[in-house]
């Protein structure tokens, strides 16, 4: 019998702390590792975890590696889970430590056996220089989410290819003002969806530790 | 600085009297918006290989979700689990047990329990149930106590079912009303973690209806 789908609630507030809800059918199939519940959690937060874990990582097959061990690590952790907690903040801390566990043993993979490595060996007790940065990119990813496709790939020409308006106008085939006023549009969007990243780049989970 | 100035500014325009504070904060947003990380893809086998991995854990006798446990209950499930992997190799015999029971509760006769809380599904918010699984050499004896389910009649009923990581369903009985039902399995909890119940028609189709109204997992009771 298959799970009808990941019960989305409206999203509302700011943060990884808000947002989706996933539903009791869903949850304690994800609990029993049924597939079909495996795979909603999954298309709701599948893509977040990976992006925790290439932030950290920053190598496609280990970032792979890591939301594997992540997932496998959310469901060892299910019977702990509580319901009413927003299941984003959760998966992100679980996706963090999975990574972080993957980079600790790339390091000691470099030096052979971990009796050759230095005690003092930075990466043998130290995160990640990201580690703290993943939280924002969890949250820029899920803001980016809710954007319509031709909103994101503008987003992501602007910023991530780095062109200019009239480069993206050119490679889009639309009017320079088109391009401007939806540039104007989504980046109102985003700065009210993430707004709170701007005010405090320093910050943690704001759900705290779980 | 105007709010519609922030926003160009954001959109990688130009924008002057800058407030440095606000640019810095403004400088950070645009540099996560420009992270890798932030637009890394992964590819679209890793759904498949996520739910591979964890149907492994779930299927592993040796490994279960871990939950809020005293410490207390905590040795008591540690000292129950060599039990557990002795039963799944294939020792699960009657006389296994009620050797192996007694000396792990110090010589008492407690029988190997399992229980399950169940939650209502969207046919049925309301719906609540507990379930305890007990071990006999019959087989795992089910007891059912469930509220704001209403009686089912006339050809239509409520059948109970046991569900593998694998999603193979074992259906453990039918009933009309979910307060202080019996049902039986011959297949164990710690295979079959998933209990359900659905909402039937006696159509003579003995499949599941799909219509689930009560779902949970279950696991060692305490």
């Amino acid at each position: 019998m298959p799970v009808t789908g990941v019960g989305l609630a409206q999203l509302t507030g700011q943060g990884v702390g808000s947002g989706v809800v996933v539903d009791p059918e869903a949850l304690a199939g994800f609990a029993a590792g049924d597939p079909d519940a495996v795979r909603a959690v999954y298309g709701a937060y599948g893509r977040l975890v990976y992006g925790v874990a290439y932030k950290l990582l920053g190598d496609r097959g280990l970032a792979e590696e890591a939301t594997q061990q992540a997932f496998v690590q959310a469901w060892r952790a299910s019977g702990s889970y509580d319901p009413a907690r927003e299941m984003g903040s959760w998966l992100a801390t679980i996706a963090r430590r999975a990574a972080i566990d993957v980079y600790r043993r790339e390091a000691r993979r470099s030096h052979g056996s971990l009796d050759d490595a230095d005690p003092a060996d930075p990466a043998l007790v130290t995160l990640p220089p990201s580690a703290d940065r993943v939280y924002d990119v969890w949250e820029v990813r899920r803001a980016i989410g809710t954007l319509d496709p031709d909103d994101a790939e503008l987003v992501r020409m602007q910023h991530f290819d780095g062109l200019t308006q009239a480069q993206i106008a050119e490679r889009l085939g639309i009017p320079l003002g088109t391009v401007k006023s939806r540039s104007f549009r989504v980046h109102r969007r985003l700065a009210g969806m993430l707004g709170h990243l701007r005010d405090n780049p320093d910050r943690t989970n704001p759900a705290g530790p779980s | 600085m105007s709010d519609d100035d922030r926003i160009h500014y954001l959109a990688g325009e130009p924008a002057s009297a800058l407030d440095p504070a606000e640019q810095a904060g403004l400088d950070n947003l645009r540099a996560l918006l420009a992270d890798p990380s932030v637009w890394a893809e992964p590819g679209p086998y890793l759904e498949n290989k996520v739910t591979a991995a964890v149907a492994r854990a779930a299927a592993d006798p040796r490994s279960e979700p871990d939950g809020p446990v005293p410490a207390r209950a905590a040795r008591r499930r540690r000292g129950r689990r060599p039990w557990v992997v002795a039963a799944l190799g294939g020792l699960a015999t009657a006389a296994a047990i009620a050797i192996a029971v007694p000396v792990i509760a110090g010589g008492g006769s407690h029988p190997v329990q399992y229980q399950a809380a169940l939650a209502g599904t969207a046919l049925a918010p309301a719906a609540t149930a507990q379930v305890t699984l007990t071990q006999t050499q019959s087989g795992w004896q089910i007891s059912l106590h469930g509220h704001g389910l209403p009686r089912l009649d006339n050809g239509f009923y409520y059948e109970a079912w046991l569900k593998n990581p694998a999603g193979i369903l074992v259906p453990v009985g039918t009933f009309n009303q979910p307060q202080n039902v019996t049902l039986w399995a011959g297949v164990p909890p710690t295979q079959f973690p998933t209990v359900t119940i659905t909402r039937q028609r006696a159509d003579g189709n003995p499949a599941s209806s799909g219509q689930r109204v009560l779902v949970g997992v279950a696991h060692p009771a305490h």
